[in-house]
Formats: structure tokens, sequence, C-alpha cells
């Protein structure tokens, strides 16, 4: 791999605004203080960024462990790996973990902290304290979930229904639950904060539509984080009630109804997809101009779209409710909206694939996992569509093929994204590069792995095998076995990135203040970018992705 | 339909609306792979082509194509609303049924299904129905949300613990297939499931008439000892408890508390699940027993008895 | 920290200390208040889901619901909303004088706020004994419930406790806040250096108000 290296420091010297690399940086973020206290109390959202990063890698590792135990029980039909009641735990903490306390935070708590100011010119968030503050309410809650799993673990599902949370479950829902309300809390003020600093603190020259679309994204992600989380929040509330002193909102024992916990944990969960998909949205956004060389296309489009989509999304949480005696004229209103989600999600896949055309791309490891994103996010969503259909959903209604729909948005897309993300802005943050080819590698290790693991699931739930099952019929023992096996190729790519970033920590090479030839304020500062991110006032550009318009460029040799 | 091999990729579908479902999906895979492939080939294209260092005319003219967007936007939204109207009707219909449906009752609890007939018959787990009839089958739940699950029929519905949901259909093809609780209840929601036997009208008739004797079965049996908790004490899993164990108990003499001596036969079981303070054990502890009375309907009590009498035959076998 | 002090003109006596992340004043000012109203748009949706599932069931069961609504202590409410209204007055005189930079008064405005707010507690704890007295606590295992083992009263009791338990809690919250504020508030130059922190707080002291002012007719009013 010797392409980035010679490529990009000779961009470098031909871009006169660049600051020439310095070798030994003691004034970035990174090295201005060294202190644990200057980590720990830092209200550098660059810091913090950091704080986060190393938490939810932390989660995901518990979170794939789980996905480990889940994996491994399904080899077996007959449940001889695993009880019932271990595997039901396995599955409910990686669900918990995974969706509150990796991927909800993932994006936005790290990228999202680290570079909104920095995309919009600004040397901070408008509340570092409060920002602080989110990271360890976030830390609070995530202490109460870890001793439930500690204690025992809870066996309710991350979707908590009522009445098995309870009254019935004799696990341990309540340290669970109550986790899971205060990390409600750590979003709604780093949405809260994301919004007042889009709002009040952008460069002179930074008007709405010269933001760039990770800024929109991550704006609609905080709306609604603002919006959605305080109804989980009342509706977690209401449950601890329930569970602690038989209040009976959900209970029909008491007079309450099961069904409105639905509603309420929906009308937030469902809004929360979105708050786990935008802010990737924004990644691959900024992403494929970038290694396409050219603006984005249709880019007013894209941003409204990203405003559309958190709009929408707040009108189809009965789509989770086909079969649970909702009524008819609700069902088919939510199956229409839910159908009508798929259009700004088809513009933003349509303006990504149109500006790869006639680009200049280089194929490296931020742009494999956006191409990749965009195809399992494509699959994804529209098996989505296939879900919202009502005939349809009433057979594959919490089967696998529910499973193999969410993991391909979730894992297949957001994921891919926080990791094209991190490889994209990782010499920024830490002002080294990567290993390329380690890279890539893993990059394929990651596509394959995951459709070997989640599309067999496909077929398991048209098949009609139910999720959350601990035994199953043995005529679905070959696809699970086949899944199984893909997880481990899975868990091997995740293993790569872990060993070789951590590796370029100490022997990478030296990043440049932009290694890619990237446009955004973001690589006009130094990396690591100075604890004031800036040394003057940044220059706004006239318009976003002001890549240079390719005429017939032949372009420069690649490897 | 495929027939069944080793690895089945397609389920078996028993009722002309489980066909139209296969119909549905089959159509809008059609168009998911018009929509995505060629996303997917101009992807894989354009990055081989465009590829830095590639000859390649790349001028763009930058034209504000509103038109093209627009297009993408709804083009392939008015393609896919076909499907939600295909759905739609078929989601409805099965919701309206016609009114010489036969109704047939079903109660879930953890965790066992319970199914009633309209001529009285019940039975645990298992659901023999007839073909070419429309069955309408009112669902509900003792305790949490269960959902009962009929894949062969593409269909699935809540059990509510507060009301009545329902669902019909009308098969039209014989065989056993599988039915399962599809809603997470709890420990042993995997192992809530059945079979689903559909028959011909004259084969449910015989069924109905001579094959109930035999619904009373020991794996019935079972799934009520388990649901009633009578596991939890006797076979020693909830603390603190001391219950006899109950497996050899049918036809053995036992030591009554007042001196009498009897041999526990089933009118004993069924005496003592109604009422354990009655017939106190010798040498027994802490009465801690619950009255089943009023709480175990009376087949379900033959059941109970009829497992207790087979207990040592299948009590290994009931080990999970 | 690195906050640059630019000290707001001394020939002016109230203004704000901006941090070294905000560019201006004006920004700084506007920053703080829009964070309090997003925050208080969170606040408000939490309760709104609450209030909505009483008027609900009131809908579904105005008998039930007006039968255990009669037993909530209206003129204890009553006299509470008062109370609060009051508060929300001297929350006000103390953002107004302020402004003016009239510090010692602005304190004791600040103090009566935080009084009336102990006694809007005082007089709620008053209305919980007397429900506890008369046994209307279901949610309390070994007290039998006074009312008729209806559910839907049952609910609404429960609700009720839900709600004006959050709403005190936040009244609690409110007066610890406030309390350090006007300690705070007391030290000579505060208005100087701080002055938007009391038009802040008083946004959210005005909330709760809101909040109760909503409450009172959704729980004892209508149901009457
Ligand atoms: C990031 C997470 C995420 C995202 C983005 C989505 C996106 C969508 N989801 Fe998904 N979903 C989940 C996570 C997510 N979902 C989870 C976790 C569950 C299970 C929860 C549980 O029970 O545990 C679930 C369950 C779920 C159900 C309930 C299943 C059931 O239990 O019965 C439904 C039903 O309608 C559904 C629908 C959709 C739809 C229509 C979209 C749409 O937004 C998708 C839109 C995208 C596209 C359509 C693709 C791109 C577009 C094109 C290529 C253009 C061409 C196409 C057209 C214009 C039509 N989802
Ligand atoms: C961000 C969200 C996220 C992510 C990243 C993942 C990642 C993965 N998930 Fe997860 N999943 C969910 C969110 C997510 N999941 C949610 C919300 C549910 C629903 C929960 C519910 O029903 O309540 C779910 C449910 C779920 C199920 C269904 C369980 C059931 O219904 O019974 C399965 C089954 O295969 C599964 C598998 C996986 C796998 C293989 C991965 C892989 O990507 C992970 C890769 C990692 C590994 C493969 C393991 C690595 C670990 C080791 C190498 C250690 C090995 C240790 C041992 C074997 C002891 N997930
Ligand atoms: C809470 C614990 C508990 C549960 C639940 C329970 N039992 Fe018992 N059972 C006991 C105890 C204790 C005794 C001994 C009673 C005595 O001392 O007379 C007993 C006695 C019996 C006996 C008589 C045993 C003998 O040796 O003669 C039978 C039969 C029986 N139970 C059946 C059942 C069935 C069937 C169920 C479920 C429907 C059930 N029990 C549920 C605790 C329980
Ligand atoms: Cu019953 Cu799952
Ligand atoms: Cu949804």
């Amino acid at each position: 791999m010797s392409s980035a290296g010679t490529l990009h420091g000779d961009a470098a010297a031909r871009d006169p605004h660049i600051p020439p690399p310095t070798l030994d940086r003691p004034d970035d973020y990174l090295h201005a203080q060294s202190t644990l206290r200057s980590w720990f109390l830092t209200t550098d959202h660059k810091r913090i960024a950091l704080l986060y990063l190393a938490s939810i890698t932390a989660f995901f590792v518990i979170g794939a462990v789980a996905a480990g135990f889940v994996r491994l029980a399904l080899v077996v039909p007959d449940g001889a790996i695993m009880t019932n009641d271990t595997y039901n735990k396995a599955f409910t903490i990686h669900g918990v973990v995974m969706v509150w306390f990796f991927l909800i935070p993932s994006i936005p708590a790290t990228f999202g902290n680290f570079l909104i100011p920095l995309m919009i010119g600004a040397k901070d968030l408008a509340f570092p304290k409060l920002n602080l503050t989110s990271w360890y309410v976030f830390m609070t809650g995530a202490l109460f979930t870890l001793v439930a799993v500690v204690l025992g673990g809870v066996d309710t599902g991350w979707t908590f229904y009522a009445p098995l949370s309870t009254a019935f479950s004799n696990t341990w829902v309540l340290p669970a639950l109550i986790g899971v309300t205060i990390v409600g809390f750590s979003s709604i003020l780093t949405g809260l904060n994301f919004v007042v600093t889009i709002h009040t603190m952008r460069a002179p020259g930074m008007t709405w539509f010269r933001l760039p679309i990770f800024v929109w994204t991550h704006y609609a992600t905080s709306l609604i984080f603002l919006l959605a989380t305080p109804v989980i929040t009342l509706a977690l509330i209401l449950l601890i009630a329930e569970r602690a002193f038989h209040v009976g909102v959900f209970d029909p024992a008491y007079g309450g109804d099961p069904v409105l916990f639905q509603h309420l944990f929906w009308f937030y969960s469902h809004p929360a997809v979105y708050i786990m998909v935008l802010p990737g949205m924004g990644v691959i956004s900024e992403i494929v101009p970038a290694f396409a060389q050219k603006k984005l296309f249709g880019y007013r489009f894209v941003a409204y779209a990203a405003i559309g989509l958190a709009s929408v999304t707040f009108f189809v949480w009965g789509h989770h409710m086909f079969v649970n005696g909702q009524s008819d004229l609700a069902s088919l209103a939510f199956s229409a909206l839910s159908f009508a989600v798929a259009v700004p999600s088809a513009v933003k896949v349509y303006n990504w694939t149109a500006t790869i055309h006639k680009g200049s791309l280089r194929l490296d490891t931020p742009m494999l996992y956006a191409m990749g994103y965009i195809g399992l996010f494509v699959l994804g969503g529209l098996t989505g569509l296939y879900l919202a259909t009502l005939a349809i959903n009433q057979h594959i209604h919490a089967t696998y093929f529910v499973v193999a729909h969410f993991h391909y948005i979730m894992v297949g897309g957001t994921v891919l994204a926080f990791l094209g993300g991190l490889h994209f802005w990782w010499p920024k943050i830490t002002g080294r590069m990567y290993s390329e080819p380690w890279g890539r590698i893993s990059a394929l290790f990651i596509f394959i792995g995951f459709n070997v693991t989640f599309f067999p699931q496909f077929i398991l739930g048209y098949l009609g095998m139910p999720r959350r099952y601990a035994t199953y019929p043995p005529e679905f023992q070959l696809l699970n076995v086949l899944s199984s096996a893909g997880s481990t190729i899975l868990a091997a790519g995740y293993l790569f990135p872990m060993v070789y970033l951590v590796h370029s920590l100490w022997f990478g090479r030296r990043a440049p203040g932009n290694p890619w030839d990237a446009k955004g304020l973001e690589w006009e500062t130094a990396s690591p970018p100075p604890p004031h991110n800036f040394a003057g006032v940044p220059r706004v550009p006239k318009v976003p992705y002001d890549y240079p318009i390719q005429a017939q460029e032949t372009g420069r040799q690649h490897t | 339909m495929k027939a069944e091999s080793a690895l089945a990729l397609w389920p078996p579908a028993a009722s002309a609306a489980a066909v139209e479902t296969d119909h549905i999906i089959l159509g809008f895979t059609v168009l998911t792979l018009l929509l995505t492939v060629p996303v997917f080939l101009a992807i894989t294209y354009f990055a081989l082509r465009y590829r830095q260092g590639e000859e390649a005319d790349r001028s763009t003219d930058e034209r504000r194509s509103v038109l093209i967007e627009i297009s993408w936007m709804l083009i392939p939204y008015v393609l896919t609303l076909f499907f939600f109207g295909w759905g739609a009707k078929l989601f409805i219909a099965s919701r309206h049924p016609p009114p010489d449906a036969m109704v047939v009752e079903a109660v879930g609890r953890q965790w066992m299904w319970k199914f009633q007939h309209p001529t009285g018959q019940s039975e645990i787990n298992d659901l023999h129905l007839p073909i070419d009839q429309p069955v309408r089958i009112r669902i509900t739940s003792q305790d949490v949300i269960h959902a009962l699950y009929l894949p062969a029929l593409r269909l699935q519905i809540a059990a509510l613990p507060d009301r009545t949901t329902e669902i019909w259909f009308k098969a039209d093809r014989t065989g056993t297939y599988r039915l399962y609780c599809s809603e997470y209840c709890g420990t042993d929601h995997s192992v809530m499931d059945g079979n689903l036997t559909l028959m011909t009208q004259a084969e449910y008739q015989d069924w109905l008439t001579h094959g109930h004797a035999q619904q009373s079965n020991v794996a019935a049996g079972r799934a009520l000892y388990e649901s009633y908790g009578c596991a939890g004490c006797h076979d020693g899993a909830v603390a603190g408890v001391k219950a006899p164990g109950l497996a050899g108990l049918y036809g053995r003499a036992v030591h009554l508390a007042d001196g009498r001596t009897i041999t526990a036969d089933a009118d004993y079981i069924r005496a003592k699940i109604l009422n354990p303070n009655e017939n106190r054990l010798a040498g027994g502890g802490k009465q801690v027993m619950p009255s089943f009375r009023g709480v175990i309907r009376p087949d379900d009590l033959d059941r109970l008895v009829g497992y207790l009498k087979a207990t040592d035959r299948v009590a290994e076998g009931a080990q999970r | 920290m690195s906050a640059e002090f630019i000290g707001a003109n001394p020939a002016e006596p109230v203004g704000v200390t901006r941090a070294g992340h905000f560019a201006t004043d004006a920004q700084q000012r506007h920053a703080a208040t829009f964070g309090m109203w997003a925050w208080l748009l969170t606040e408000l949706l939490l309760f709104a889901g609450l209030f909505l599932t009483a008027l609900i069931l009131r809908l579904l069961h105005p008998e039930a619901v007006q039968a255990a609504a009669g037993h909530l202590k209206f003129w204890i409410g009553a006299a509470n909303t008062v109370v609060l209204l009051c508060s929300s007055l001297t929350m006000s005189a103390a953002i107004e004088l302020s402004r003016l930079g009239w510090q010692r008064m602005m304190v004791g405005c600040l103090l009566a706020t935080a009084s009336l707010g102990a006694l809007f507690l005082m007089l709620k704890g008053y209305e919980y004994h007397a429900d506890y007295e008369e046994q209307m606590m279901p949610f309390l295992a070994r007290r039998p419930y006074a009312l008729a083992e209806q559910p839907a009263t049952r609910l609404f009791v429960n609700l009720y406790y839900v709600a004006t338990a959050l709403h005190a809690l936040h009244l609690f919250t409110g007066i610890a806040i406030l309390l350090g504020l006007t300690w705070k508030a007391s030290r000579p130059g505060f208005l100087q250096r701080h002055q938007n922190w009391i038009e802040v707080y008083g946004l959210y002291w005005h909330f709760i108000d809101l909040i109760w002012i909503i409450a009172f007719p959704v729980l004892y009013v209508v149901n009457r």
C-alpha cells in the first residue's frame, strides 16, 4: 500500500491552505494535557467523543459476545447447548446492549460529537459541560444495566412487553429498566446540545444550505432524540412503577392495557430506528463524494430527505402491531405510511449512486464500507417494505425474517457506516494512518460474513421459524448452522480493525491534515486538531462538497 | 409448491390465501429485483469504469435535475403501492369471517395452547381441523401475550390477556403442519408449539367421535402439569417447598396423617388436586399446595390424572 | 477550563461572562435560552403522555373516574394553584429586577419564590397524608383501598399519583437549584457575570407552574 502516502502527501503539498504536517505536535487536543483528570473532566467535545468511542466499543464487545452465545446455542435444534433460560437472557442482553448502549449512541455520540463543531466551524458544542454530563449519565445507565446482567440477567427481550416484564418475569428487570431510562436522558442531552449548536454556533457564512449532509442528518436525529425519547422515558417510568408498586397502567389485572405499552414503546422505538440509521446516512454522504471526488448529487434533496425521514417516522409505529389486535383502519394507515418512508430513503440511495457516476473513484477502505452499506441497506430497507405489507406481515411477523431485516439495516447498514466513518476520520481523530490492506481485507470479511450469517435468516423466516426460539424444529438446522458459521467469519472481520487500528496509534504513519483530498471544514485544520479546533477563523466554502469538476480528466495513477 | 426436501426452501401452503400470500411475496421480489439490481449493477459498473486513473469521460453538465429526483422518488413508490393494496386486501379478508364459519376457541397460557372445538371437545397444543370449511379461531390469553402462528396458512394472531382477537381461514390441503407461539412469552416460549392436522370432513367427524379419547394423552397432561405449576413444587424446581415426588405414585399405597393407608387411585389423585387439605399425608410438612378447584377445568383434570397415571413411564422422557 | 474571561463592561451593571467557545455575548445568550426551551419541550412531552392517558381513561370510563376524582382534595389543589401562580409572579419580578441590576431585591424575590415552592410541597404532602388516612392509595399492598375495586378508578388514582409525584419531583429539584442559584446570586458582582442564569432559570420555573396548571384541571376539575 503506497497510494495513500505519496498521493495524499503531494495532494497536501498542492493545496496551499493546508498547514504542512508537523511531526511533533504537542499542541493537538490529544497531547495538550495528559493527566487522567484531563480526560475524565474534559469539556473538549473531541475528548468526550473519544470517551464515548471507548465505552461503546466495550459495549459492542459485550453485545457481540452475547450474539456469540445466541449463535452457538442455535447450532443444535434441541437446546442441548444452553437451557431455554440462558438463551433468553443471552438474546435479551444482546438486544438491550446493542440497541441502547451501542447503536443509538454510536455515530452521534462519537463522530457527531467530534465533527459537528469542526464541520460548522465552531470551537465547541454550545454546552460543553452538559456534553460531559451526558457521558456520565450514559455510564450511570450502563452501570445499572451491567448490574442487572451480573446479578443474573434479564429475559424479557429488548422490547420489555408488559405484562411479561411487569408481573411474570422473575429476572432483574428493574435495574435493567432503570438503566435504559437513564440512558434516555443521555440521548436527550446529546440531542439538545446538537440542536442548539447547529442553530446558534455556525461560523459566519455557514448558512443552512452550506452545512454538510452529516450535520443535516444529525440535526434530524437530534430532533428525534428530543421529541421521541421523552415518550419512552414515560413508558419506562410507568413500567417501573408498575413492576415495583403495581400501578397497573399496562396490566389487565389492574385495569390497564398491555397494548398501550406497545404503542408507547414503538412510538419511540420506531423513530429510534431512524436515530440509528440517519447518522449512518450522514457518514455515507461524506464518504461517497470524497472518494468519488465529485459533488454530492442532489444536495438539497438529500438534506430535505433527512428531515422528511425524521418527520414521517413518527407516524408508522403501528407497523409493529399489525397482528396484535389493532383495528383494521389503523393497520391500513400504518402500512400505507410505512411505504411512504421508502421515498426519502430512495432519494438517498439513488443520489449516492448518481454521485459515483462520472466521478474519479478510489476504492479505499471507507469507500468499500460505503458501497457495502448501500447494498445492504437497500436489501434491509426493501424487506422492511415486505414486512409493512399487511398480508405478508401476517406470515413473517416475529419470525427470523424480521431478525434478518433489522440486522441488514442495523449491522449491514449502520455498523458498516460506523466502521466506514471510523476509517475515514481515523487520521483526523488520531493523527495516524491505519493499514490500508488490512482495512480492505476486514471490510471483505465483514461483507461476506455478514451475508452468510443473515441471508439464511430470510429463508428461515419465510419457512416459518419464529424468533426468540431457544429450540426449533430439526428441519431448520442446516440453515441455522450456516448462519452460525457465517457469524464466525463476521467475528473475525470485527476483530481485525480492533487490532490494526489500535496498532496504528503507535506505529501508523503520521496523517496529513487532509489525507483524502476531501472537502469540508474538518479537513482544513491539522490532524489531530488543536484544542480549539481551528488556528484562525475557518474559511466557509460557497457550497458544500465543492470538489473540482472533473472535466476530461484522466486521473492520477493509482496503485 | 415444491416438494419437501432435506433443505426446504419454501414452506407448504395449505389454503388459497396462503398461496396468494406467496404470490404477493414473489411478485414483490420481482419488483425488488427491478429496483435494486440496477442500483447494484450501476455501483459496480461506475466503481470500475470511473476508478481513479481510468480513462473515462467525466464531463457532467451540472444540471439541477429535479425531474430525475422526482421520478426516482415517485416511480418506485407507485409501483410498490400496488403491493400495499394487494396485501391490504388479503389482510382485510382474513379479518372478516363468513357467517358459516365454525368457531374454535383458543386459549394461550404459559406455556401451552388449549383449543376447544364447537362440539365441546378440547385438545392441548395440537389442533385438528377439517379442510374445505371456513374456521374461525377466537383467541385469548390467561397470562402474558402470546401469538398463535400457523405457517402453513400464513397466519398469525396475538393472544391478549384482556380481550379476544380472531382470525379465520379455509384450508384446502390435508396434512400435518406445525403451529407455534410466536410472541415471546418467557422461559418456555420455544416449546409452546404443536401440530396442526388438517383432514377431510369425514376424517374430522371420525376424529371428534372416536379420536377424542386419545386426546387425554400423556403429552397434553405433561403440558398442563408444567403450565399449572405442579412441576415447580413436585419436581423440586421451587426452592424451599417439600412436595412429594409424583413419579410412580399411581397405584402405590399412601400413608395419611390420620393413620389410614389408601391406594393412590385416580379418584384419590383427583381429590387431592381439588382439595389438598383433605387426606393430609403422614409426616407431611407444611401444607402449601393450593387448591385447584375451579381453576383446572374437568377435561384438563382428566388429562392431568392421565399423565400422573403414566408418569413413571414418561418421567425421564419429560425431563428437559 | 479555557474560558476567556471577557468581563462585562464595568460601567454596565448586568451582563454575562462569555465562555471561550462562544464568539459573541448574544450568541451565548441565544444558545442558553434556546437550550432551555428545547429541554422544556422534552419535559412537556413527558407529561403530555400522562395527561393524555388520564383524559382517555376519563372518556372511556366517565363514572369510575368521577367516583375516584371525587376523593381528590379539590381545595388543596386550588390553593396550590394559587401558590404556584404567586411564585411565578415573584419569579418574574426577580427577572425584571435582575435586568435592572437591583441585586438585593432580586435575591429577596428569589427567596420568596423558593418559599412559595416549598409551601406547595407542604400542602401537597398534607394532601398525600390525607389520602393515606382515607385509604386512597391502591398501590400500598397491605393497606385496603377504600374505593370499589374497579380497575378504572384504581388506574385513575394511580395515574394521579404518578403525575403529581413526577411534578413534585420537578418542583423539588427546582427548589434545590433555586436555592443554590440564590446563594450564588447574593454574591457581589453576580449580575455583571451571570445575569442570564436568572432568565434561563425563570423559564424552568414557569414551566413547572405550567405543568401544574395543566394537571389541576385535567385531574381535579374536569372530573368533578
Ligand atoms: C436502523 C434500523 C431500522 C430501519 C432503518 C428500519 C426501516 C424500516 N423498517 Fe424496520 N425494524 C427494525 C429496524 C429498522 N427498520 C427493527 C429493530 C425491527 C424489529 C423490532 C423488534 O420487534 O424487535 C424492525 C421491524 C420492522 C417491522 C415489524 C416487523 C414485525 O415484527 O412484524 C416492519 C413492518 O412494517 C418494518 C418496516 C420497516 C420499513 C418499511 C422501513 C423503511 O424505513 C425502509 C426504507 C428503505 C428502503 C425502502 C430501501 C431504499 C430504497 C430504495 C432502494 C428505493 C426503491 C424503493 C422504493 C421507493 C419503494 N420494520
Ligand atoms: C446494533 C444492533 C445489533 C448488532 C450489531 C447485532 C449483531 C449480531 N446479531 Fe443481533 N439483534 C439485535 C441487534 C443487533 N445484533 C436486536 C435488537 C435483536 C433482538 C433482540 C430481541 O429479540 O429482544 C437481535 C437478535 C439477534 C438474533 C435473534 C435471537 C432470537 O430471536 O432468538 C440473532 C440470531 O442469530 C442475532 C445475531 C447477531 C449476530 C450474529 C450479530 C453479529 O453481527 C455479531 C458478531 C459477533 C459475533 C459473531 C460474536 C463474537 C464473539 C465471540 C467470538 C465470542 C464468542 C463467545 C462465545 C461463543 C461464548 N441477533
Ligand atoms: C405450592 C406447591 C405445590 C403445587 C403448585 C402443587 N402441589 Fe401437589 N403437593 C404439594 C404438597 C406440599 C403436597 C403434600 C400435601 C400433604 O402434605 O398433604 C402435595 C401433594 C400432592 C399429591 C398427593 C401426593 C401423594 O404422595 O399422595 C398430588 C397427587 C399432588 N400434590 C398433585 C399436584 C398437581 C397435579 C398439581 C398441579 C395441578 C400440584 N400438585 C401442585 C405442593 C404443591
Ligand atoms: Cu407463548 Cu410465546
Ligand atoms: Cu418500525
